[in-house]
């Protein structure tokens, strides 16, 4: 369950600034998760409220934001958008790195695989 | 930066922008760069309980220890039973049981490799806890990942497992001589892994009889080959 890894960094993290800034309260919290990463928010945002209780977090509501994967192309120099099948529920179905422009598959990917704490709303 | 933004209910809002993955990201930096003061080559391995890694580990140790000074960092998340392996086929092992973690993290790693004689060794074999989903998300320091699926895994786990075929240097398809009995394409398989990650290279093996092992060194392209 790396879901649960990552909670713990989210709560302690929160925590932390929240401690720095004072809070008596925090709101909520905006966590960005690349859509080239494994991990569910469902999962994830369970597991942050679990770690909220008991703290000035609890009750806290917890927002994530999709981060779309972009690459860049070794070959042609192409840097963008990297589109991918989706299903129903905007989920990615499968994955294919290679250059959308000239099909190369030397690519970097620039964005897409990052797990960030974007903002947190506290009460002073 | 911080940036404090007012909010009209009394509340504000910092933004943190703080990247949850860049401790084991500068872990792994570390270890990276100890690894090459040493001038040791590491090899993280992945693949689920069964797939056939300590076998895999326990060929290529075999097959090195001649040429090259082995050692393997074994992960599991209980027992000593890859350890105790690989020890046998004649490499030092460190044993790293991570109790319910279902990956092995930078850190993790950087406690095991302060363990080692880094001067005495060239190749590191890590075996990363059996599981190929979570492991995708920690890179711990080596400077090629190995994938390993087998036949009697079926014929889907590459197309379910596309995000750990995104770091992989070289992937294993391990159990060949079962791939008959067990009605599984390795060719499909290999252009499963190819469609996600155009030119990697695919690998044969049947570890247990040591068949592929050779081409596996050579996939695998360790320093001074």
């Amino acid at each position: 369950m790396h879901e649960a890894t990552l909670a713990n960094s989210i709560v302690q993290t929160v925590l932390r600034h929240a401690d720095e800034a004072g809070a008596k309260k925090i709101r909520s919290v905006t966590v960005e998760l690349g859509e080239w990463t494994t991990f569910n928010p469902e999962q994830v945002g369970f597991w942050v409220k679990v770690g909220f209780e008991k703290t000035i977090a609890r009750g806290a509501r917890v927002f994530f934001k999709k981060v779309e994967g972009s690459l860049r192309c070794n070959s042609c120099g192409y840097e963008g958008k990297c589109p991918q099948p989706h299903d129903g529920m905007d989920r990615m179905i499968g994955l294919v790195l290679e250059c959308p422009s000239c099909g190369h598959p030397d690519v970097e990917i620039v964005r897409g695989r990052e797990a960030i704490v974007k903002t947190i709303k506290i009460d002073t | 930066m911080k940036m404090i933004i007012p909010s009209i209910q009394g509340s504000i809002e910092i933004d943190l922008s703080e990247n949850l993955l860049k401790t084991n990201e500068q872990i792994a930096r570390e270890n990276r760069n100890l690894l090459d003061q040493f001038h040791v080559f590491a090899v993280d391995i992945l693949g689920s309980i069964g797939s056939g890694k300590t076998t895999l580990v326990q060929q290529l140790v075999r097959h090195l220890k001649e040429r090259r000074r082995v050692a393997s960092i074994a992960g599991d998340l209980t027992t000593t039973i890859d350890a105790d392996r690989i020890r046998s086929a004649g490499a030092e092992v460190i044993q790293i049981n991570t109790g319910g973690e279902c990956h092995l993290d930078a850190n993790i790693v950087k406690n095991a490799l302060v363990k080692m004689n880094l001067e005495d060794l060239d190749v590191l074999l890590i075996e990363n806890v059996g599981n190929l989903i979570c492991p995708a998300e920690f890179p711990v320091g080596a400077h090629r990942r190995m994938v390993v699926v087998s036949t009697t895994e079926g014929p889907y786990m590459v197309v379910k497992h596309p995000y750990i075929m995104m770091d992989a240097g070289v992937l294993v398809i391990n159990k060949m001589d079962l791939a008959e009995i067990m009605q599984v394409d390795m060719e499909q398989l290999k252009r499963d892994a190819l469609g996600i990650k155009p030119g990697l290279k695919v690998i044969f093996t049947n570890a247990r009889a040591g068949e592929g092992i050779e081409e596996l060194i050579s996939a695998l392209e360790l320093p001074g080959h």
